[in-house]
């Protein structure tokens, strides 16, 4: 069995889940509405940076492994030109907000509004890089970059399954976009994170939070590999992955959940130290107003992988990577939120275009929504549905991108054989021995 | 390693394909192999020799684990009973100042505590003199040894001969 038929409860199970976030969107563009749509607007980045990056970390691994003449994985690659044919769509959902950032149709960005620039010192010397004219061609280009890489490196990988004769010219082209894309990569995704996740707070910066957000597609893309494996394997397909390849990724989930918190805790730690008043905010205002998240952002996304993948047993039982898989992978979609939320909120409520009327309906809807966790808390903090915690539709938010994702990568993934079967190094990634 | 004045017949091959080759077939004939040396780690042999797995990564957890707390209790101690001082208006017990030190010293206990037990456990060390068959085994050359005290000397010389080995025995 070489070949994957996208079908049945497969199918339905994704359809749904796409049926349940356009609901939620939905239900958050007229329910959940504030005046400036901020709610949507960051669940709306907040997914959809965080798919992209998956997709194009799944990418990059590729090119990794091509360039490094890494050959392990080479007999599931397949699983990750797939799930790399989802940047074409996270490209879309980008330059939806770009064009919404544009056009001024949300007001995620404090640097969007040209007003607050021109009085604001640090604002205007940002200007360069933050304006929205960058930020709409910036992700055009860049995006379009990877997406371009992305296809043309599934169009060899494909038109290397029909070679006859062994002359490795694919491969060898392969190896050169590999090589072009590494270098392209390690900048642009350090720019477009600057510009789509660190301007959410306009004034703070820092130099680590590239990596930071990185390292999170990182570890999220090799939980979804984890997990899409282990979906394929149940099916009766990919019976040449084994034990050992699965105990790799396990590998690479626990070393770049360690990688994780040293980027983590490096960018956490300088900033405390130093305790420049500039600095400091960002994270003084997530512990004081966002505790629980946090701390379960650290223990979850460091004490679970660390110790539950410590042992060599753990790695290579799919139960156990499947558990830890899932947890991480929710973990770091939290460590999203905390970097885009706490942001947008200032945001919102410091340049609010919004009489005192609307805000006074907002907090309304937020009791209404609220009363399952005790309308107390609404009254006596600044505690918000949506920004504070996640809420049901942010989850639901969150399920529908993760459904069109999985959607997106079985149906590619369905559209050529599992094994591609001239890749140089698929022998010995079918010998791997760890 | 004690001396026992054992009788030992072994067999040097060239390659580590033929070393597992010859493990798997004398498994397969109940021959009860001494030893295999060979000059670096041999994928795949620890199973077919059927040896346990190391417990040496739990010695380093315990070791790691002591080098936390060594760490971590030791700044405790040190900068809020004997001796505390004000960093840059910190608190006394400033917990993520304390991290890279706790990180270090847990390394630094995991990677000493494994090599001393490593070599307790292996009987290696200064002065202590060992006693190996031959110099080519930590070079090029892949062995297995029999001890003739369990093992007949004259087959175990002819399944070595037949598996392409250059045979030889020592008394040890």
């Amino acid at each position: 069995m070489n070949q994957y038929t996208f079908s049945g409860t497969a199918k339905t199970v994704t359809i749904g889940a796409m049926i349940v976030g356009v609901v939620s969107m939905l239900l958050t563009w007229f329910v959940g509405a504030d005046d400036l749509q901020s709610r949507f607007w960051s669940n709306f980045l907040h997914n959809g940076t965080f798919f992209l990056g998956i997709s194009m970390m799944a990418f990059f691994f590729i090119a990794v492994c091509v360039t490094a003449y890494a050959g392990w994985a080479s007999v599931f690659k397949r699983v990750w030109e797939a799930m790399s044919a989802y940047m074409l769509f996270g490209f879309i959902f980008m330059i939806i907000i770009a064009l919404a950032t544009y056009f001024h149709w949300n007001h995620l960005y404090h640097w969007a509004d040209a007003a607050a620039v021109a009085e604001d010192p640090i604002l205007n010397g940002k200007k360069s890089f933050l304006n929205p004219n960058w930020y709409l061609f910036g992700t055009l280009i860049i995006v379009g970059t990877w997406v371009a890489f992305g296809r043309k490196m599934r169009s060899l990988s494909l038109a290397e399954d029909n070679d006859q004769g062994v002359d490795f010219a694919k491969h060898r082209s392969m190896r050169k976009w590999s090589a072009a894309f590494l270098p392209i990569m390690g900048f642009s995704s350090a720019a477009m994170i600057w510009q789509w996740l660190m301007s959410v707070d306009a004034h703070w910066y820092s130099t680590l939070y590239a990596w930071h957000a990185a390292v999170s597609w990182f570890v999220s893309m090799i939980c979804l590999t984890i997990l899409l494996l282990i979906y394929l394997k149940s099916k009766g397909l990919y019976k040449q992955v084994t034990t050992e390849h699965m105990h790799d990724l396990g590998k690479f989930l626990f070393a770049f959940s360690i990688f994780w918190t040293y980027m983590w805790f490096s960018q956490f730690m300088l900033i405390w130290y130093a305790n420049i008043g500039e600095e400091t905010g960002y994270f003084l205002h997530r512990r004081e107003e966002y505790p629980v998240l946090f701390y379960a952002n650290i223990a979850v996304n460091f004490l679970i992988p660390f110790f539950v993948l410590m042992r060599n047993d753990t790695k290579r039982k799919l139960g156990s990577l499947a558990f830890v898989s899932i947890i991480v992978f929710v973990g770091h979609w939290i460590d999203f939120f905390l970097m885009i939320k706490p942001g947008v909120k200032i945001t919102r409520d410091g340049h609010g275009h919004g009489d005192a009327a609307a805000h006074g309906a907002d907090a309304a809807h937020g009791a209404h929504e609220a009363v399952g966790h005790g309308a107390h808390e609404v009254a006596a903090s600044t505690f918000e549905i949506g920004y504070t915690i996640p809420g049901l539709l942010e989850l639901g938010t969150m399920i529908g991108f993760l459904g069109l994702f999985i959607f997106v990568t079985l149906t590619a993934l369905s559209k050529a054989p599992l094994i591609a079967k001239n890749d140089p190094y698929l022998d010995e990634s079918l010998h791997h021995h760890t | 390693m004690a001396h026992h004045n054992k009788e030992v017949i072994y067999g040097l091959y060239d390659d580590e394909t033929d070393l597992l080759k010859a493990v798997k077939e004398a498994k397969d004939l109940h021959l009860d192999i001494m030893d295999v040396y060979s000059p670096f780690p041999v994928h795949g042999l620890d199973p077919i020799l059927g040896l346990a797995e190391s417990r040496l990564h739990i010695a380093g957890f315990v070791y790691g684990s002591l080098g936390t707390l060594t760490a971590f209790l030791g700044m405790t101690w040190v900068f809020t009973k004997d001796w505390p001082v004000i960093f840059g208006g910190k608190p006394y017990w400033s917990v993520p100042a304390f991290i890279p030190i706790t990180f270090e010293l847990t390394v630094l206990f995991a990677c000493v505590g494994m090599v001393i037990t490593f070599y307790i456990v292996c009987g290696l060390g200064p002065g202590v003199t060992n006693v190996y068959l031959d110099d080519r085994i930590t070079d090029d050359k892949f062995c297995i040894a029999f001890d003739t005290a369990t093992v007949d000397g004259a087959a175990a010389k002819s399944f070595l001969t037949k598996t392409g080995a250059e045979v030889n025995h020592k008394v040890i």
